[in-house]
């Protein structure tokens, strides 16, 4: 009930009969063109300059990029980026006699300034129109001619011409575009540049300047080659490449939502998909793990175990957790995990045909409830003891091969663990008794607190003394029962198929008591040729489901291999060939270069779904060698760079920023950790005396720091890192003062940078600030200093250092270089990526 | 400039100083569009520069004073006659309503009631001070949300939803009415509570990270010790700060030569000099030291217990004058009153009772309650059956939250409950109406305020709210 759709009236009245599919630069053009340049158009244009007009006045189309590009007639009615050029804006400013548009009546002044601002910043809007038959957006058979559940279509590479600069496939496709749109190519990126993207695109760390040193002299043509297999054989690849992953499977090490429980288990989850990233497990299997991983056969408990942690990533969502009616919580655990795995594997958001057929996308409501029929058939949850009462908590499974056994005692325990505190009290209030030999109260109390004596206590024939230390005796082992708990035996957070599996009914209004027809578990149609899912009456599904979404002879398979190679891209060149890396429905956008998609699925299947394999093909094209240069001409033609003309700059992620300034201070430690949060209480937050709190002073790379939703590490907090509620494809890409705030404050930062400054002067010769101002340029930037650069850096530490010494400072020399290593960190060369 | 002047009804020579740029966000637009060389009359500005609401605003900024466990509705603004003359027996099954209500016996107010003012608006002894400006409030006693645990509650106050993560209030009013101020956010909490949601209760969610709340403290830190996070540096002083960041910006200034307009690294140096800026303003609001004997002892601080809630109300205020559009103060977590419901009532209120007044006061003497809407409440109301025998469970079906200032009829009361107060019988207000209530308050339409994300438009109300007509003057 609490996901009803709705979308704008604008969208509705303009929309009717189309949807379009986006190239926005981002949300904010998006909003403009969405808020202020369609209802325009539409109200002005449209009936005569759309593609709903029967036929279009003077051939042109309004409703689109291409058709504005494209023009009519006359030509192109619009140059992005120059209005005075654009036959549009000349049309409505109404001072050429012979064109005046709209015909009958002027817009306003200020409709004028809108467009005409539009057109300044490039006219963003929808690239082409889907035509799509309104009626039925949500019908699974027309719904398969929407691009991304078509086919593969994989042409020879041989049919794209070649030449010097395009050898590899991926770069004849790309170069193919450039030149028809009149775009060439800038130089390719200097090697010092390239080496520190190959690093940190890799491995999120910079490289060493020894590594810059031998790449730079190794002139032999396979060196970037060899490069590139390194880094992809070590172990700090799966810490980077993991992450993408994580930040899909809305990772978290807390519940989140209204009752933040510590997720005390979920490091195993976490450190299952490094390892996995590591082996480069075949991304088929990897998501048959996850998916149905406990339900799998195994050689071994070790595979077994390791394959029931796979399959945390069912159990890992966040949950309502009070208050929530549990057939209600049933159904909302199973949209969660249907939200995620449609968002982060098929790019399609599911959830909003739970209350009623999807309004864009065919999903229809029947479609929900077949895949709802297997989640709710998977049992995430269980009756467990916890902060002194039985709360309906996240399963857990006991590891290794007497696991179960430790896991039952442990529960047992704290199960039993509220009627021993009662008994101990009882046995209190019976000494007390029998201490002031009270023997009348005594016979009372015996009766009711039959459990909370010593057997010897009812013993009358012996003396009061000897009673009294029974007794005392017995309390001492209660007491020492309750004070030691059992220590928290190895324990996975783990799904299990429920006893008796059943089809779901389909929810009126997506309200969980109001009932529909039984529709029977499965997935959805529009991927599907003809024959259903088989799935036997005595399991959920998942295994069926799995299998489905990458058999290579289905439709799924080609979805699911264009959304993970499309996030590949994304990874590595900083944009998605589609933007809309989480939706690939007919809100999303379309692909700029559909042909090099499936060309890259298409390779992804082929090489055994190897996400390695594919790393490796698009990291060795000229394409992602390209330097970030600026070009005037190809701006003016291409400005948000879509054709890739040259390398995106891009931003470090907080990982990446963390982890080369403690790199530069020589204060990474590289060894993988289990559990972070360890030390924390069951409420991963602090409500009023728990006042533990989420550490975040550990050495380790920051990938195992620990990830409380809702008490993020605050460097994660302010600089985008992934939402860990919810599947995250692409961060966002903020600039807010609390940025700038942190990077000039924090602790961390500038303990980073005096370490830095101490290691720098350790090596530095004595009186030499030239040769420091190299060595910080060197380890924090991996660049040496331009002239312009050198001669600001040395002015400041000579003033810097002279009126710390006026003020006898303690250590002039390591303050002074501190802080202009302080200064680098948060330099833009430090914080971006060429 | 009209946008910027639009909202600055109060705007000194300073302010129009400061916001003749329309703020850090207009800067950093202004910034990013050099390359294109747009001039700054441009139509579309930053999306933090002040915006236009969609009809006349009735209230510039918001102070939302929050309750934190929820402070029982039968004790303090609705009285039950009947619920007292029942005292003790079980409700009938008719009226009887609420999961936590099951199977207790009524419980009556141990506390009187009267009727205050030129308009009689009933209020419990429990607040003496706030009754004598009872001409000025507006309150509702038919609120009702869902969630009758703390946690989904709160997230359904904050943000209107509690399964999923959404923006909060005021993130929307951020995002929809941009930035008065070039120095400050637009949103300000005042001591938080960290767990029932957290950070969640002023986040801004999908929408834009520069709406989310900044927070000052928590809710268990005494607000004179409480900071905002990075705001100062302990080890490096000021000027040499200042000094420092001339280096970082002669850095970043080569290097975007290198680049060639780039809106990344010239983003990056705006946001640093706000960042500079916000670094000054903060601390510089915070201290009210400057604030008179007078002012300091209407608030009550310098006294207990109304100390600390009376400094955070004076901020609320010093903050409202700045031009942050949407100011939340809250208690600890302190109105959970499961046992003991007169004990709590009595030391709870005793600290909020003056500090409240005085914020009322001190708001109209300056001329600022006018277009300043004060809000009071909290999660959920609590039952009239008795839990523990002398405290009330949480109860969600029906409560009491009052509205002053901005535009409200003062001295009305508008909705009712049944004899007992269990449920709603007229005019029911829910979470959602008060949100969209909020919302038009500030010029905003609730149902064209949307954001798109993962593929549709999305709203504060969802597809619910109805606009609460009747309480303006």
């Amino acid at each position: 009930m609490f996901r009803l759709l709705h979308f704008i009236p604008i969208a509705l009245a303009t929309a009717v009969g189309l949807m379009p599919s986006w190239s926005m630069a981002d949300d904010a053009s998006a909003n403009y063109f969405e808020k202020q340049i369609r209802p325009l158009l539409a109200k002005h244009c449209y009936r005569c300059h759309s593609e709903r007009s029967k036929d279009p006045e003077a051939g042109l189309l309004l409703d689109s990029r291409m058709g504005w590009i494209e023009g009519g007639q006359t030509g192109a009615s619009i140059i992005p980026g120059d209005p005075d050029a654009s036959l549009l804006i000349r049309a409505v400013r109404y001072s050429d006699p012979e064109l005046q548009m709209p015909p009958i009546k002027p817009l306003s002044v200020d409709e004028v300034a809108k467009l005409e601002h539009w057109v300044r910043i490039g006219a963003p809007g929808p690239i082409g129109i889907d035509l799509v038959p309104t009626e039925e957006p949500s019908d699974p058979s027309l719904g398969k001619s929407h691009w991304a559940f078509r086919p593969l279509r994989i042409d020879s590479p041989s049919m794209h011409p070649s030449n010097e600069w395009s050898g590899s496939s991926i770069d004849r496709l790309i170069a193919e575009r450039l030149e028809k749109a009149g775009l060439h190519p800038v130089d390719d990126a200097d090697p010092r540049d390239l080496l520190k993207r190959l690093y940190f695109q890799l491995i999120g760390l910079p490289p060493s300047p020894e590594e810059i040193q031998a790449f730079i002299d190794d002139t032999s043509s396979d060196a970037l080659e060899r490069t590139v297999d390194r880094l992809l054989a070590s172990p700090r690849f799966g810490e980077r490449w993991g992450r993408h992953w994580l930040d899909l499977a809305r990772y978290a090490d807390s519940n989140g939502l209204d009752e933040n429980f510590l997720f005390r288990e979920a490091w195993r989850y976490r450190n299952w998909v490094i390892a996995r990233v590591n082996d480069d497990m075949p991304y088929d299997r990897f998501l048959l793990e996850q998916i149905a991983g406990d339900l799998l056969d195994y050689d071994s408990i070790e595979q077994r175990d390791q394959q029931r942690i796979a399959a945390g990533f069912l159990v890992i969502g966040p949950k309502v957790l009070l208050g929530n009616n549990e057939r209600n919580q049933r159904m909302e655990v199973a949209d969660e995990q249907m939200d995620t795995l449609g968002r982060a594997i098929l790019g399609q958001t599911l959830g909003c045909a739970r209350c009623h057929d999807h309004k864009f996308d065919p999903i229809p409501t029947a479609d929900y409830y077949a895949l709802a029929g297997i989640f709710a058939s998977t049992r995430v949850m269980e009756s467990r003891y916890m902060l002194g009462q039985q709360r309906l908590m996240e399963r857990l499974v006991g590891l290794g091969s007497r696991g179960d056994i430790a896991d039952d005692a442990y529960e047992a325990y704290w199960r039993g663990h509220p009627d021993l505190k009662e008994k101990k009290k009882r046995a209190d209030a019976v000494l007390e008794v029998l201490r002031q030999d009270h023997c009348e109260e005594l016979d009372a109390l015996l009766q009711e607190n039959a459990a909370g004596l010593a057997e010897s206590v009812r013993d009358t024939r012996k003396s009061l003394d000897e009673r009294i230390s029974a007794q005392e005796a017995f309390i001492k082992t209660l007491a020492a029962s309750l004070n030691s708990p059992p220590p928290i035996p190895p324990r996975a957070m783990i799904p299990a198929d429920v006893d008796v599996p059943s089809d779901e009914n389909i929810r009126l209004a997506g309200q969980f008591d109001r009932l529909g027809e039984v529709v029977p578990r499965g997935s959805l149609r529009v991927l599907m040729d003809d024959a259903p899912m088989e799935i036997s009456s005595t399991e959920s599904g998942r295994t069926a489901l799995a299998r489905w979404l990458t058999d290579e002879s289905g439709r799924a398979s080609q979805l699911v291999a264009r959304v993970q190679a499309n996030r590949v891209w994304y990874h590595l060149m900083g944009v998605g060939l589609v933007r809309t890396v989480d939706n690939f429905g007919r809100t999303g956008e379309q692909p700029s270069h559909p042909e090099l998609l499936d060309y890259l699925a298409g390779q992804l299947i082929d090489s055994g779904w190897s996400v390695k394999a594919l790393v490796r093909q698009i990291v060795l094209s000229r394409t992602f060698t390209l330097s970030s240069d600026f070009n005037q001409a190809n701006d003016a033609i291409d400005p948000e760079n879509r054709l890739l003309w040259r390398a995106h700059r891009r931003r470090l992620d907080p990982e990446s920023f963390r982890d080369a300034m403690l790199t530069a201070a020589g204060q990474l430690d590289l060894t993988p950790m289990d559990s972070s949060v360890s030390y924390l209480g069951d409420q991963a937050t602090a409500v009023g005396a728990n006042k533990v709190r989420r550490r975040t002073d550990f050495p380790c790379r920051s990938i195992y720091l620990p990830v409380i939703r809702n008490d993020l590490p605050e460097l994660f907090n302010v600089f985008d890192f992934a939402d860990p509620h919810t599947t995250t494809g692409a961060r966002s890409k903020t600039i807010v003062p609390t940025q700038g705030l942190f990077v000039l404050n924090d602790a961390m930062v500038m303990d980073a940078s005096e370490a830095t400054a101490r290691r720098i002067l350790a090596i530095a010769p004595k009186n030499d600030t030239d040769a420091k101002i190299d060595l910080m340029f060197e380890r924090i930037l991996n660049a040496r200093p331009s002239n312009v650069e050198t001669q600001a850096m040395r002015s400041f530490l000579i003033r810097t250092e002279e009126s710390l010494c006026s003020e006898n400072a303690s250590d002039p020399e390591v303050r002074a270089l501190a802080i202009a290593c302080h200064a680098l960190f948060a330099s833009s060369r430090f914080q971006f990526l060429e | 400039m009209t946008a910027c002047n639009q909202f600055s009804s109060r705007s000194t020579r300073r302010a129009m100083l400061r916001n003749s740029a329309c703020g850090f966000g207009q800067l950093a637009f202004s910034a990013l569009l050099a390359k294109s060389s747009l001039a700054l009359n441009a139509p579309q500005a930053s999306p933090l520069s002040p915006k236009p609401p969609h009809f006349p605003a009735r209230a510039k900024r918001i102070i939302f004073l929050f309750m934190w466990g929820g402070p029982s509705q039968v004790d303090t603004f609705d009285p039950k006659p009947l619920l007292n003359a029942s005292d003790g027996k079980f409700p009938s099954s008719e009226v009887e309503s609420g999961d936590r209500s099951k199977g207790g016996k009524l419980l009556g107010s141990p506390f009187r009631f009267s009727q205050h003012g030129q308009s009689g608006v009933w209020i419990s002894e429990l607040f003496p001070q706030l009754s004598q400006q009872a001409d000025r409030l507006c309150v509702i006693r038919s609120v009702h949300t869902e969630g009758s645990a703390h946690g989904e509650a709160l997230l359904r106050l904050h943000t209107g939803q509690a399964n999923l993560v959404r923006p909060s209030v005021g993130a929307w009013l951020s995002y929809g009415l941009g930035c008065e101020s070039e120095s400050l956010p637009a949103y300000i909490t005042i001591s938080p509570p960290r767990g029932h949601g957290g950070v969640q209760n002023y986040g801004s969610a999908f929408l834009p990270a520069m709406h989310q709340g900044t927070a000052i403290g928590s809710a268990e830190i005494p607000i004179a010790k409480a900071q905002v996070s990075n705001v100062g540096n302990t080890r490096i002083a000021n000027r040499l700060q200042r000094e420092q960041l001339d280096l970082i910006q002669t850095l970043n200034r080569d290097h975007l030569r290198d680049a060639t307009a780039d809106q990344g690294i010239e983003g990056l140096i705006a946001n640093y000099e706000l960042a500079f800026r916000m670094q000054a303003t903060i601390p510089a609001v915070m201290n009210i030291d400057g604030e008179t004997k007078e002012t300091q002892e209407l608030y009550g601080i310098g006294v207990e217990p109304t100390d600390n809630f009376g400094r955070q109300c004076l901020l609320a205020r010093k903050f409202a004058e700045e031009g942050v559009r949407y100011i939340q103060v809250s208690t600890d977590y302190t109105w959970d009153h499961h046992k003991k419901l007169k004990e709590g009532l009595i030391t709870e209120s005793a600290k909020v009772d003056r500090p409240i007044a005085g914020l009322l006061t001190d708001l109209a003497r300056r001329g600022l309650l006018e277009d300043t809407l004060v809000v009071w409440g909290a999660e959920f109301g609590r039952t009239p059956t008795a839990e523990n025998e002398d405290g009330r469970n949480h109860h969600p079906r029906a409560f009491t939250m009052w509205l002053a200032g901005g535009g409200v009829k003062g001295g009305l009361t508008y909705g009712s409950t049944d004899d007992f107060g269990f449920q709603p019988v007229e005019k029911p207000v829910h979470m959602h109406d008060l949100h969209a209530t909020l919302l038009y308050a500030m010029g905003l339409d609730h149902k064209r305020l949307t954001y798109r994300h993962a593929g549709r438009d999305f709203r504060l109300t969802d597809v619910h709210g109805n606009v609460v007509q009747e309480i303006w003057a």
